[in-house]
């Protein structure tokens, strides 16, 4: 046993109902009383040994059998112990409360409302607890517990709340109805209606999107502004909302794969390698030498795309618009060698669980060396246009400050979490493919600024260069897929031609293979930030639950604090600076 | 009679001077397109026309015959009233520019020069003040259209305007002191005689035409200074209500009023339509045009500059934009201010 779940155990000997390891990877799990669950949170967080100071995700799951149907997951990370824990509490259907972990990571407040929201558990002591990815006046229940259908309840022209396209629009008085005006006003809230004084007049509240040049997709953000600078600033999610977690629920493990190339768009492939990471890690399954290289080296370039295309439109935004092209222009060839190696350019296709799709080919290699020989050329030219230009340097520099210890705080991790200084890198404290066999660093910034951010970003791409480099000439001679027949199907060659392995592969794609029961959670290192897959299997072929850590959802949930007191031309830069994208952060 | 004349003359003027500043617009939303394209390693418009020639008339065909909307809550007269409150007075500017050498014809005993519609003896006064009446039009614009991305706009436009005209009219004084005339005409001609007596180079009017030419950048709402407009954080700034003609206008005045400031710069730094050498290199009626010739090479130029910094240089936030104006831009140019007085009164 665990030294750390003994001490737990001991610590609180009412409130851990159980303490265990699961699985072949002995991950820590606690089982908790809800009403302790504070207490105990306080003291993973504030306990020097145990120093869980992110909250990488919470999720709860619905056990409808149960006589404590729900069960509430909470995924701790210490980033000075490196290891994690997962704290679980159980809770009735009659009354789903579980007090708020709020008080002690703040990134919990947009975690807690998503599980609100999708699984109808009230946060007690929560100071914003509204429905965050569904609409607020949304009223068909919770979509993710077990009796909500999956294809949803009534459809479009059923939802009172949505704006019929065959009917005449209703006249409104104004823009906004009367009962809604100023919901976001929280201060003002239980004060008689002509109680103005409150407030001061100045403050303009100015709606930002889903519709706007710079949200970079559907986001929407409620600004209070004096002047032009920003009082207050509330994040909208959920425009792009499309209920992957449940839809992932009624599909067998392959079948998932595409439905990930859609989260985060920009960057398919990485979205596909986390999420095949984690049901191998449920099957304990173990890749090919070959394959992993293949895949780092195909993560890494997507890597260079996210960031060109980060750069690009983050200096876009700041209206540095030639960078824009030029970034493009790059991640053009790396798009032209993937269509060469899968066929796609966006939504891309290649990794299989247990291996990938198809092996390189040399012209391909050929191709990506040639890349790698200009790729430092063309960052010297960004460079040339940014790295020491007066107004970059003003307008990104103490811009969207975060301190390390807020960082870390409010779960942020990736380039937003290296620029404050904390060399938190998932290829690094877990290493998976060939990240341990190569030579790279971290780039951490100082300060936690928009500068520092840029800075982080542009050094990964060059380590990433780096590593695709070494990964290129150590790569071994294999097989890039695992030999496992219960999982994987023969080769399609074989599939056309033998009828033994023509039964074989129909067998795996119509039933699908049955991990074991488990709970797993693998995360990655996407380039936005850490891309957790949370999968709970009951032993069937599609998975019981799955939830996704979305680095940008969790990033948006700081937005408020990174943005008070700037100005409103600085909302883009901090949009930016996440490098949100909405798809990965509604799901 | 005599009056008959003037007027029949000025009139053709004013219709070739038009013409041409028309033509000059539609061939910058071309060129403008075409160069950032080049910087940015790609074609711009190639289908309309060879080369994508003819695509500002397929843009002003579009926009002519867009929908024209006034949103709900505006104020429609000031709604319609700014556009064209913005591109009148861009377009008056052109009265005082010389174009061409400052020559006078006898036609039936009325004395005519040819290359300036007007030659007040205030020209560049008479710019400022028209320049100063364009940015009602985008104040106007931006409170008329009721929508919160205008009104900001609109306040950003008024804030900087004020700022950065007092840059460029200071900025000028320099030139003023040498050429002891407020006239356009004046001023160009005291630089005649090769390019060691432009006020550039000979009146060492570096500091003034460096406020000078940022300023107008600043002045005209245009990268890194675009901050009315400023379209990431904005929508359009106080544009964002406006489409069809009215949006034309918008952006035609914009042109016209960059084509403007590169003729004025042209004229009060680089000598105008004086070559770079001593006289003409064309006999005669030749060499007028090749003044002329001059002018254009040096107001495209400036045009092309505008593009070039465009393709560089992000946009400059708001209290960054006030700061450098008033920082840094006012005490340089009240310093060549004093410096000019000063090495002139002691050269006298």
């Amino acid at each position: 046993m665990h030294a750390l779940l003994t001490r737990l155990a001991e610590r609180f000997p009412d409130a851990v109902l159980a303490v265990r390891e699961e699985g072949p990877y002995k991950d820590l799990v606690a089982q908790v009383k809800p009403a302790a669950v504070p207490e105990i949170a306080r003291f993973l967080h504030d306990d020097p040994e145990a120093a869980f100071d992110m909250l990488s995700d919470m999720l709860a799951v619905d056990y409808p059998e149960d006589e404590d149907r729900f069960e509430v997951i909470y995924l701790l990370k210490s980033l000075p112990r490196n290891h994690r824990l997962r704290l679980k509490a159980r809770l009735p259907e009659d009354d789903p409360t579980i007090p708020t972990v709020t008080t002690v990571w703040k990134g919990a407040n947009f975690l807690e409302r998503e599980v609100f929201d999708l699984m109808g558990i009230t946060f007690a002591g929560h100071p914003d607890l509204r429905r965050i990815l569904m609409p607020e006046d949304y009223d068909e229940g919770y979509p993710l517990r077990k009796d909500f259908p999956t294809e949803g309840r009534g459809w479009r022209s059923t939802f009172p709340f949505l704006p019929r396209l065959d009917e005449p629009a209703a006249p409104m008085a104004s823009e906004v109805p009367e009962d809604q005006h100023r919901p976001f006003l929280k201060e003002a809230e239980g004060l008689p209606k002509d109680t103005k004084a409150v407030r001061r007049q100045e403050e303009l509240l100015l709606n930002m999107g889903p519709q706007h040049p710079a949200t970079h997709g559907v986001l929407r953000m409620v600004l209070e502004l004096e002047g032009e600078r920003i009082v207050k600033a509330t994040p909208d999610l959920g425009y792009l909302h499309r209920g992957v977690e449940k839809l992932c629920e009624g599909l067998a493990y392959q079948q998932i794969i595409p439905h990930t190339d859609r989260l985060d768009y920009v960057c398919s492939m990485t979205n596909n390698y986390a999420y095949v990471r984690a049901v191998e890690k449920l099957l304990n399954l173990a890749v090919p030498p070959r394959a992993e290289y293949i895949r780092t080296v195909v993560a890494e370039m997507q890597r260079i795309i996210g960031h060109l295309f980060w750069l690009g439109t983050q200096a876009l935004d700041i209206g540095a618009m030639t960078v824009f092209f030029w970034t493009f222009r790059e991640r053009e060839v790396l798009l032209d060698i993937f269509e060469k190696l899968c066929g796609a350019r966006l939504t891309l296709n290649y990794y299989r669980i247990g291996g990938v799709d198809s092996d390189f080919t040399p012209d391909l290699v050929q191709r990506l060396g040639a890349f790698l020989d200009t790729f430092p050329a063309h960052l010297h030219e960004y460079d040339e246009l940014l790295l020491t230009n007066r107004i970059w340097l003003a307008r990104t520099k103490h811009v969207a400050v975060i301190s390390a210890e807020d960082a870390v705080n409010f779960g942020c991790t990736g380039p937003v979490l290296r620029g404050s200084g904390v060399a938190y890198d998932i290829r690094k404290a877990e290493p998976y493919g060939a990240y341990d066999k190569v030579e790279w660093e971290v780039p951490v910034g100082k300060n936690g600024d928009t500068y520092d951010r840029y800075w982080v970003r542009l050094e990964e791409m060059r380590q990433s260069a780096k590593i695709i480099r070494q990964c290129l000439a150590q790569m071994p001679e294999g097989p890039i897929i695992a030999d496992a027949p219960q999982i994987i199907p023969p080769p399609k060659q074989k599939v056309m031609r033998d009828m033994e392995s023509l039964i074989h592969h129909f067998i795996i794609f119509t039933q699908g293979f049955k991990p074991p029961k488990g709970e797993t959670y693998c995360s990655s290192e996407a380039p936005k930030g850490e891309l957790g897959f949370f999968i709970v299997s009951d032993g069937g072929p599609k998975p019981y639950r799955m939830k996704i850590r979305s680095p940008s959802f969790v990033h948006l949930g700081a937005f408020d604090h990174m943005a008070r007191g700037y100005l409103i031309a600085d909302i883009v830069t901090i949009f930016g600076t996440y490098d949100v994208v909405m798809g990965e952060c509604d799901r | 009679m005599d009056m008959l004349v003037f007027a029949g003359a000025s009139v053709a003027k004013i219709a070739v001077v038009m013409v041409t500043v028309l033509i000059t617009v539609a061939i910058l939303t071309l060129a403008e397109r075409k160069v950032l394209s080049w910087m940015q390693d790609r074609m711009g418009p190639m289908e309309v026309g060879p080369y994508g020639i003819l695509q500002p008339i397929a843009d002003g065909i579009k926009l002519f015959f867009k929908e024209d909307i006034i949103p709900a809550g505006a104020n429609w007269v000031l709604f319609s009233l700014a556009p064209i409150i913005s591109l009148i007075p861009a377009f008056i500017g052109f009265a005082v520019v010389p174009y061409g050498p400052n020559i006078e014809y006898e036609l039936y005993g009325v004395t005519i020069k040819p290359f300036i519609i007007s030659d007040i003896n205030i020209g560049i006064l008479y710019v400022l003040a028209f320049a100063s009446i364009g940015a009602y039009g985008v104040i106007l614009g931006g409170w008329a259209s009721n929508n919160k991305y205008s009104l900001l706009g609109g306040l950003r436009a008024a804030a900087q305007v004020i700022s950065y005209e007092l840059n460029v009219g200071l900025a000028i004084i320099g030139v003023l002191i040498l050429a002891g005339s407020l006239s356009l005409v004046t001023i160009a001609e005291k630089q005649a005689g090769g390019f060691w007596h432009w006020n550039l180079i000979g009146g060492l009017q570096i500091i003034g035409f460096v406020v000078y030419v940022i300023s107008s950048v600043a002045e005209t709402n245009r990268l890194p200074f675009d901050l009315p407009e400023a379209d990431s954080e904005l929508v359009a700034g106080w544009m964002t209500e406006y489409s069809g003609m009215r949006f034309a206008f918008f952006f035609m005045a914009e042109y016209a009023n960059m084509i403007l400031v590169s003729c004025i710069a042209s004229v009060l730094f680089l000598g105008g339509y004086h070559a770079p050498y001593p006289g003409t290199l064309l006999p005669g009626i030749l060499g007028y045009f090749e003044g002329v010739a001059w002018f254009t090479v040096k107001v495209y130029f400036f045009l092309f500059l505008f593009f070039w910094i465009r393709a560089t240089l992000p946009r400059l936030r708001y209290d960054q934009l006030m700061r450098f104006g008033w920082k840094v831009m006012l005490p340089l140019a009240l310093a060549n201010i004093v410096i000019t007085a000063i090495v002139v009164y002691v050269l006298r």
